[in-house]
């Protein structure tokens, strides 16, 4: 059994946008390719592929793969799949690449030819989702949503709402059959539950959902195992760039070298968090070292600051105000109320307001804030920075929340996009990251750990930058 | 009897639609988006206007609350993000809430009514202090804390019951426990007074000069007239355990419709939030005429057509 922090909406892949649902749908459907653990792109039903012209990508299919009726994978399943992104009634997150494809053609049952409407990089990475069966997703409708039918190595066996999602392996799966007979997964919203429900044994694995303040009891305990590596969800502290006080560098600058991030890291998540230096973590194929990074400097801060015109009036009164808004995740409002104290020590006086996810989404969209903290999940394209720093992203068009304007990185970023070429990308994506870590747009503050707590007994789970479940497929119970 | 019911029943209709008024009212007055949170931030203005059209929300508040009445009426309104009909996610769950609150109350009941005819007979000494204790206890301690304290003892030190889930009666226990704490000590007070009450009257003296036996005086007699207040109390505490249990729901896992309500609030999905909200009335309203038709039952002095 392992236990989800919340309720999956839906289990059709071209829909699912909540990460519960995202996590599980791997086990249940095969996409025409993966990313690796470097954010790479690897084969899945796609053994191979080819691109004759920038516009045009030709995907080969494996032989083999069935979906869990029975029926082989084919090419035009592949094809239903991608046109049906864009019907409005299916509402999927996915339209816009769907509008990206002029064309999605069988041209046998293995073979598929895309043909876009402008070269776009990302494409590859975007193709990560499940592929379903035309048949089935026409006739069950909206229905198929709670009625999966996939070529991954499990299939569903039921689904009670808000409760426990059973799944069981897919009898006609391609490649070695699954070794656990039935995987339960349970909804446990609660903190203190989920981790009580580890130690009673009545769920066997939890997977970046123990807060790390549990983890040194969990540490004690023989019976379970913990196992952590560099995550991918980055942590960071936006700013408003229109605010008349934090468009000023020095002023962000300042506050990047008031935060104790370390000290922060060791606190708040024990161990389970890097010192983040941008967007994408040192893993990454596009990851760039060079980047300018800022250490904890108070002394600096407050000469930056005295610089940018924000003199320390006398008898210890602030600076300026700021106010931080957060959501009312107990961590995260913890971690800004310790930034906020750190942030009054160089005399900026920051007042902390905590908001249900809704309100504080809505504000920050509107751009109602001075400073804001959020995470970015699961990082693997570096077109990434398109949507979160280039002038046309700003909401609600895009995720460019801080009002970020540089025309050599809206340049750059839509040269990202229209690159195929590995090196030039990785070129391109070095310089982006090099302007933004000296223009600061947002301090980078953590790269969480991935960290599963398991049964001792459960072998051959192996953690994937998603944070998603897929090697489940793969693991077993241990006879000790 | 029958123009009695009819009335009430028409009666609950200004109440369900005040109920629906509000909620819609609120629901739109706070800031966010469903389609923001259904198509994430990388979707074209084009895809966002569409979805916006396609679900409404672009008509005037008065257009989209005639939609919402007329989709109520029809049967047709249907959650923004499951895809399904209001009416079927509200079902699936409200058995769950149903089932826990049911069990809640019957564990109140068993536990609560006798405490308070102890406490009421044995008036001052050390019955009547425990029952005080307790009651002073159960509603002084927090769902939030109770909960994760039975499932330390009974789950994890003494490994009798499950932590979390709904299954069998082993499932239920602990949420049932969690949830009627309060409502017993409530309850073993009501009882207390009213039973105190009733057997101060002069009737019962009149009885046991008539020579009955004590326990038939207090059972048959005093515990009767105790009667009405006694189910006033149970009625409202089983509308209020309804809807207030999305505390003890969040810590088990219960599949309830509270957990569903505040997931529907979460992702602004506005059918699903006002059809749950207009569930959890409607429950409550039908809960308070079955309390009021149960009081001719416990007294048959009340007559129900006059009460209208």
């Amino acid at each position: 059994m392992i236990g989800l922090e919340g309720n999956p909406t839906t289990l059709d892949p071209r829909v699912a946008r909540d990460a519960y649902s995202t996590r599980i749908l791997p086990l249940l459907f095969h996409s025409l390719v993966q990313v690796d653990a470097n954010a790479e792109v690897i084969p899945d039903l796609a053994q191979s592929w080819e691109q004759p012209e920038p516009l045009t990508v030709i995907f080969h299919l494996r032989a083999g793969p069935r979906f869990s009726d029975g029926r082989e994978v084919r090419a035009r399943d592949v094809v239903y799949t991608l046109q049906s992104l864009a019907d409005p009634e299916l509402r999927s997150a996915r339209q816009a690449l769907a509008q990206r494809l002029q064309e999605v053609t069988a041209l046998d049952p293995r073979t598929v030819r895309l043909q876009l409407r402008e070269p776009y990089a990302p494409l590859f990475t975007e193709l990560v989702f499940g592929i379903v069966p035309e048949a089935d997703a026409r006739r069950l409708g909206k229905e198929f949503g709670r009625r999966p039918i996939g070529s991954g190595p499990y299939r569903l066996r039921s689904w009670e709402q808000g409760g426990e999602i059973v799944l069981e392996p897919n009898p006609f799966c391609a490649g070695p059959a699954p070794k656990i007979s039935r995987l339960v997964f349970r909804v446990l919203p609660d903190d203190v539950t989920r981790v009580m429900a580890l130690e009673r044994g009545e769920v066997q694995l939890l997977l970046n959902s123990v807060p790390p303040d549990d983890l040194p009891v969990l540490e004690q305990n023989p019976r379970l195992q913990i196992r952590s590596q560099p995550g991918t969800n980055y942590t960071y502290l936006g700013f408003n760039l229109e605010d008349p006080i934090l468009k000023r560098r020095e002023v962000r600058e300042a506050i990047a070298h008031a935060i104790p991030r370390q000290e922060l890291a060791d606190c708040f998540f024990r161990g389970q968090a890097q010192l983040a230096t941008g967007l994408l973590a040192p893993g990454h194929w596009a990851y760039e070292r060079e980047a300018e990074t800022y250490d904890y400097n108070p002394a600096r801060a407050q000469e930056l600051l005295d610089r940018a015109g924000f003199p320390r009036p006398a008898e210890g009164a602030p600076r300026f105000h700021l106010l931080y808004k957060t959501s009312q995740n107990k961590l995260r409002r913890r971690m800004v109320e310790a930034i906020a104290y750190a942030l009054g020590e160089v005399g900026i006086e920051v007042a902390v307001r905590s908001l249900e996810w809704g309100t504080l989404f809505a504000d920050i969209q509107a751009g109602n804030f001075q400073l804001y903290s959020l995470d970015w999940v699961g990082v693997t394209e570096p077109d990434i920075y398109y949507t979160a720093f280039h002038s046309k992203s700003i909401p609600p068009a895009g995720a460019n929340r801080g009002r970020y304007r540089n025309p050599e990185v809206d340049r750059l970023t839509e040269a990202g996009r229209k690159t195929f070429d590995p090196a030039e990308r990785r070129a391109i994506y070095g310089r982006v990251q090099k302007i933004l870590a000296l223009d600061l747009p947002y301090v980078s503050l953590f790269y969480s750990t991935d960290t599963v707590v398991s049964d001792r007994r459960l072998q051959g789970f192996q953690l994937f930058p998603e944070g998603d479940y897929r090697s489940l497929a793969q693991a077993d119970w241990s006879s000790e | 009897m029958r123009l009695y019911l009819l009335k009430r029943l028409l009666l609950t209709l200004p109440v369900l639609i005040g109920a629906s008024v509000l909620v819609f009212l609120f629901i739109h007055l706070i800031p966010g988006d469903p389609v923001e949170v259904m198509l994430g931030e990388s979707a074209s203005a084009a895809d966002r206007a569409a979805l916006r059209h396609q679900l409404h929300l672009d008509e005037p508040l008065s257009v989209q609350f005639g939609l919402f009445f007329s989709g109520l009426a029809t049967g047709k309104l249907e959650s923004i993000f499951y895809h399904e009909p209001v009416s079927r996610k509200v079902f699936a769950r409200l058995g769950a809430t149903f089932e826990l609150a049911l069990a809640a109350m019957a564990l109140a009941c068993l536990f609560a009514i006798p405490l308070g005819i102890v406490a009421a007979l044995r008036r001052g000494r050390w019955a009547d202090s425990l029952s005080t204790g307790f009651a002073l206890l159960g509603v002084s301690i927090p769902n939030f804390w109770l909960g994760p304290m039975l499932i330390l003892v009974f789950s994890l030190k003494l490994e009798w019951l499950p932590v979390s889930g709904r299954g069998g009666l082993f499932h239920l226990a602990l949420p049932a426990l969690t949830l009627g704490l309060a409502m017993a000590a409530l309850l073993s007070r009501m009882t207390r007074a009213s039973l105190l009450e009733a057997l101060s009257e002069p009737h019962l003296t009149a009885a046991r000069a008539r020579g009955l036996s004590e326990p038939r005086v207090i059972l048959k007699h005093a515990l009767r007239n105790a009667g009405v207040p006694i189910l006033t109390i149970i009625g409202l505490q089983f509308g209020a355990l309804l809807s207030g249990a999305i505390i003890t729901e969040t810590i088990f896992a219960w599949p309830g419709l509270g957990r569903l309500l505040i997931e529907a609030i979460q992702t602004r999905d506005f059918p699903l939030v006002q059809g749950s909200v207009l569930a959890i009335a409607l429950t409550y309203v039908m809960v308070n005429l079955i309390t009021d038709l149960l009081y001719t039952a416990v007294d048959p002095r009340v007559r129900l057509e006059g009460r209208a």
